[in-house]
């Protein structure tokens, strides 16, 4: 998988998958931008069911405009929301 | 379709507030789940994943839901029987029924 960089234009994948899903749903779809790199860890979506959860997945945060996630937001336009999304829910924005 | 973990941004309705004393059989219920984690019987992200996929999560108490978690690894592990438990849980209730 392409590793992202800070600064990269992501999008959080709009799959749905059974299980121990950690990339929160309100995010599935939404673009955002790499803010930085947290380091490599055991899947947790696999750990959750007794597996290695190997190889590590990369996790980044991702930062979001908080009215590009929520319906008539009314804060500040320069409002983000940051969030730990592993690399598997993420794809360059625009690939779909 | 998002499990019970997985609720950030929706709305959560009220907060219940009140609290009680901790009882014996959750003083118990945690202990055990110590004991099980400590022999590698059962990890923390294992049992936190049995919890949010309990069915009836939302009609639970804290600690119900820690051992009816906990009563799902150990089927699901290996290391006790649906029956088993049952037929114990039977005969503790037989022993505390009195009659």
């Amino acid at each position: 998988m392409t590793p992202f960089h800070p600064g990269d234009r992501v999008q959080v994948r709009p799959a749905e998958k059974p299980g121990h899903v950690r990339a929160p749903d309100y995010l599935k779809g939404r673009s955002g931008w790499i803010s930085c790199v947290l380091g490599h860890f055991p899947n947790p979506e696999d750990v959750a069911y007794g597996l290695s959860g190997m190889p590590e997945k990369t996790l980044y945060r991702v930062s979001f405009r908080q009215s590009n996630l929520w319906d008539g937001y009314e804060g500040p336009d320069g409002d983000r929301l940051y969030a730990d999304v592993y690399e598997h829910w993420l794809e360059p924005e625009g690939e779909r | 379709m998002s499990g019970v973990h997985d609720i950030g941004g929706s709305s959560g309705g009220p907060i219940d507030r009140s609290q009680h004393d901790v009882e014996d059989w959750e003083r118990l219920a945690d202990a055990i789940n110590s004991a099980l984690g400590g022999k590698g019987l059962q990890t923390t992200d294992q049992h936190r994943r049995a919890i949010e996929s309990l069915p009836n999560y939302r009609d639970l108490g804290y600690y119900e839901r820690w051992t009816a978690a906990t009563e799902k690894l150990l089927i699901e592990n290996g290391i006790l029987t649906q029956a088993e438990i049952d037929e114990k849980a039977s005969e503790i209730e037989r022993r505390w029924g009195g009659s």
